[in-house]
């Protein structure tokens, strides 16, 4: 309860001062500290309430009411304390973050503007996960809308931001029409009814009902967490927001659509026909092999971070899928374990994306430009950046012993118990899932061995890029950070598994008391198909590290440090414009999946004008086909025109017709209203 | 039902048909001027009306309202209008939105439309004045009906003020008098909205040099 109200506090009082402070040093430091504070202690009561206490019972707190007479509704449980976790994690590095790098911003964009807001956001999302009742979720859930909406606005003279925010802003209220008409339906009217009044009222409503609330929540949901194919805010908003932005929106933001997917399908629906999960699990798959896929193409380092995000909530949709699944065959070990995959890959994932998007602003920082084609031999003048960027890559690329791959492998591990569903033809999607999520985990690899390798290695590709420095001190330290939570994530499976089981414990009918998992270092499945120790790995890679200068001092290896050009090629010298290119690299995948991209290429040459021989320059140009923005969005953008046009003849702006619509409208009263 | 309501009764419909006809008189007349002159007429009319409610209702606070709204709508606002139409106004309504013919079958439209409408309302109603609550509801429709179908801001006015002559009465017939409160706050908001209308005729009229309306569709773009 201390905790709580510190929180709040936190963040009110940073986001005031951030106000009254202002531009300037103090106004970023107040901002920050509010914010780290507040996400501190947001942690501190996320882990709290998680940590199974005297009686091995997690800590609820009881419903309370926040402000007498406005009927919002507070309370924390199990699945509250975990996302409420996440915030408090991300919400520490990117608060730590902004203070320098919002350094950057000021003069030239509204400081205050940004640290309120950073404050509102945090502070709404911390609220959202802890909403007892729909009126409060709803006015939370357009508080945390409309925050993000500024801070993506924070560079609000330049036209793509605009576009970019206007596109955010029309998505998330579409999807705030379907989540205010799915709580009508849930609640039978009264939004201020308590979550525990709605579960009963849930389970009394005919199946048909269920189907359309459970699809309302489903579409309203993907809105906020990027489900292909409503994903296409995603790789627009992220980039041209600052970066800490970008981690938190990316780490934690669209994380709400998967906490109220949860929250309304598994814990206040209870659950539902198989389909449900099929449906849940369809898209995650299609989510998570186009959202990569769309990755390979981007050359913006930040684009290709939000690609990602739309990859990984994929991935998290399969585990949950799958989890729904299972459950509606009343397998509930197998349904805790997609769950549990599902959940553990949404922090895991919150916490790779973040640092690699604070990695990214790095360079972005130092670079002065987002597209990798022009950075290159970063990791000599940003080594701690490169080091921690690395890491993020071999997390979000799922390798061992990172936090990636465990999540991924228990995701894996409830897919492959699907030869227990009684029915052959769902049973057959699981392999299909199983095929998939490999997919797209090699394909992540690739993408992530172009963006680290193009963006860190080799040498210089611009002049920018040669004059970079390494971040200031509190960004470094929000990166290390980050990079300790994946590493730490990733080696301690055996804590976090269990923790997580008894976080969905007693929800929608899985069983109260969480599945017990094999769990000394290493980690098995109920079913007993597999067991991996992610720290027994860690060790062992420590081991081959350190094995690896014990046999070269046996085998008396010359010591003594070489230094020359790689890869010289005999060549005299080596320019930058020698150097492969993310579009080479990505180019044999172009061509893999030509089907998808239908790339239209450009090629001009230009020759001397006296012969052939001489080319002046060639200029290539390759763009690939935006499916859904032609084909799904376009039509829609002219259907709303087309309404709108026609709408439009209404206000013909004579004075005579607007009286001539009120006389109308007030027989229609009249007429209608008789008794 | 005595002498003394059944007398009630046909001078309640009886003034409340000459309100309403002043106010179709609107309807075939061209000029200001003879807009003006109805509008007074029709005031007076009203005012009576209000007398006889407050005699055969019991009801002396109605005279002096009665007393208000004579010195308001017969003398004051037509003064002021008069004074208006001296300034900007020597243009007729030429051509209205409806031609003359066609207004008044839709005024007779309109007055049926009252009487459906407020048929369940008479039903039930045990008032002697329930008559004439059709025509004070016609006489409101009437009114809208001119604001609409004109194109001269000083017209329109006159057809708010008439709309307004409308719900006084429609008030009066219902209720024998709503407060006095009540009825002076009402007085005082047609007094500032004809105040504002006037000024914002002026403008109308030095922007424009017309007070056709029409001229406001330019404001668009």
């Amino acid at each position: 309860m201390t905790l709580l109200i510190l929180m709040v506090t936190a963040y009110v009082a940073g986001a005031v001062g951030a106000l009254l402070f202002g531009e300037g040093a103090a106004g970023r430091g107040v901002a920050s500290f509010g914010a780290a504070v507040g996400s501190g202690a947001g942690l501190a009561l996320g882990l709290t309430a998680i940590a199974p206490g005297e009686s091995g019972q997690m800590l609820i707190l009881a419903p309370m009411r926040l402000l007498p007479l406005t009927g919002m509704m507070l309370r924390l449980d199990g699945l509250s304390a975990f996302f409420l976790i996440i915030v408090g994690l991300i919400g520490l590095a990117v608060a730590l973050y902004g203070f320098s790098y919002s350094t950057a911003y000021e003069g030239r964009y509204s400081l205050r503007m940004l640290g309120a807001m950073l404050n509102v956001l945090l502070l709404s999302l911390s609220m959202q996960v802890m909403a007892d009742n729909a009126l409060t979720f709803l006015i939370v859930w357009e508080a945390m809308s409309l925050s993000a909406y500024w801070l993506v606005l924070t560079e609000n003279d330049k036209g793509e931001t605009v576009r970019a925010a206007v596109w955010y802003i029309a998505m998330t209220h579409a999807g705030f029409a379907a989540l205010v008409a799915m709580f009508l339906l849930l609640s039978g009217g009264d939004l201020t009814a308590s979550f525990a009044g709605m579960r009963e009222n849930a389970a009394a409503l005919s199946p048909a009902m269920r189907n359309v609330i459970f699809l309302l929540a489903l579409f309203g949901f993907s809105t906020k967490a990027g489900v292909v194919p409503l994903h296409v805010w995603l790789p627009m908003a992220h980039p041209v927001a600052p970066s800490h932005v970008s981690a938190l929106m990316s780490g934690v933001v669209i994380k709400m659509g998967i906490y109220g997917l949860l929250r309304v399908a598994l814990d206040l629906l209870g659950s539902g026909p198989v389909w449900w999960g099929g449906i849940v699990l369809g898209a995650g798959a299609v989510s998570a092999v186009l959202g990569v896929l769309y990755a390979l193409m981007e050359h913006d380092l930040k684009r290709l971070l939000a690609y990602h995000s739309v990859e990984n909530i994929g991935i998290i949709l399969i585990g949950i899928g799958s989890g729904m699944i299972f459950q509606s065959y009343g397998l509930m070990a197998l349904a805790s374990l997609g769950f549990i995959g599902g959940l553990y890959h949404t922090v895991n994932h919150a916490a790779f994306k973040a640092l690699l998007f604070l990695g990214a602003g790095s360079v972005l920082h130092a670079t002065h430009t987002s597209n990798m084609e022009k950075m290159g031999g970063l990791i000599k003048r940003m080594p701690v950046t490169a080091f921690c960027f690395l890491i993020g890559s071999a997390a979000i690329s799922a390798l061992p012993p990172l936090n990636g791959f465990a999540s991924e492998w228990i995701i894996f591990q409830s897919l492959l118990g699907g030869f227990n569903i009684p029915k052959p033809e769902v049973a057959v999607m699981m392999p299909i899932a199983v095929g998939m999520l490999a997919l797209t985990s090699g394909l992540a690899a690739a993408c992530f061995v172009k963006a680290f390798g193009i963006t860190f290695l080799a040498i210089p590709r611009s002049g920018e890029a040669g004059k970079a420095s390494e971040a200031p001190l509190s960004m470094r330290a929000a990166m290390v950070l980050l990079a300790l939570a994946c590493v730490a994530l990733g080696l301690t499976p055996f804590i976090v598994v269990p923790a997580l089981g008894q976080v969905i414990a007693g929800l929608g009918h899985l069983s109260d008391i969480p599945v017990r998992f094999t769990l000394g270092l290493s980690l098995d499945s109920p079913n007993g198909f597999g067991r991996m120790s992610p720290t027994l790995i860690g060790a062992g890679l420590l081991l081959l590290l350190a094995l690896v200068p014990m046999v070269m001092l046996l085998l008396r290896v010359n010591w003594k440090v070489r230094v020359g050009e790689s890869w010289g090629c005999g060549r005299l010298g080596q320019t930058p414009r020698m150097e492969y290119t993310a579009t080479a690299f990505a180019e044999p995948l172009r061509r893999v999946f030509a089907e998808l991209y239908r790339p239209t290429r450009e090629l001009t040459i230009d020759f001397h004008p006296e012969s052939k021989y001489f080319v002046q320059s060639i200029e290539y140009r390759s763009e690939i086909t935006p499916w859904f923005e032609k084909y799904l969005y376009e039509p829609c953008l002219w259907l709303v025109r087309l309404l709108a046009t026609v709408v439009r003849r209404l206000q013909s702006g004579s004075l005579n017709a607007y009286l001539v619509y009120v006389t109308i409208a007030l027989v229609i009263l009249l007429l209608t209203a008789r008794i | 039902m005595n002498d003394h309501d059944t007398l009630f009764a046909q001078l309640s419909t009886l003034s409340a048909s000459l309100v309403l006809l002043f106010g179709i008189a609107l309807l075939w007349r061209r000029s200001l001027g003879a807009y003006i002159k109805a509008f007074r007429w029709q005031s007076l009319v009203l005012s009576l009306a209000f007398v006889m409610i407050g005699y055969f209702g019991h009801d002396p606070e109605l005279y002096i309202i009665a007393a208000a709204l004579l010195a308001l709508k017969v003398f004051i606002i037509p003064w002021y209008l008069t004074r208006l139409q001296m300034r900007v106004g020597t243009e007729r309504e030429v051509q209205p939105y409806v031609n003359i013919a066609t207004s008044l079958i839709v005024a007779g439209l309109l007055v049926m439309l009252a009487y459906a409408i407020t048929r369940p309302l008479v039903m039930v109603s045990k008032l002697p004045t329930r008559g004439a609550i059709p025509l004070a509801v016609g006489l409101i429709f009437v009114g809208l009906f001119v604001i609409v179908s004109r194109r001269k801001a000083l017209t329109q006015i006159v057809g708010f003020l008439v709309l307004e002559n409308g719900i006084a009465l429609l008030a009066a017939l219902c209720t024998y008098g709503i407060p006095l409160i009540v009825e002076l706050g009402v007085f005082l908001d047609v007094l500032m909205g004809f105040l504002v209308m006037q000024i914002i005729v002026y403008h109308i009229s030095s922007t424009f040099e017309s007070i056709d309306v029409e001229q406001l569709s330019q404001l668009k773009h």
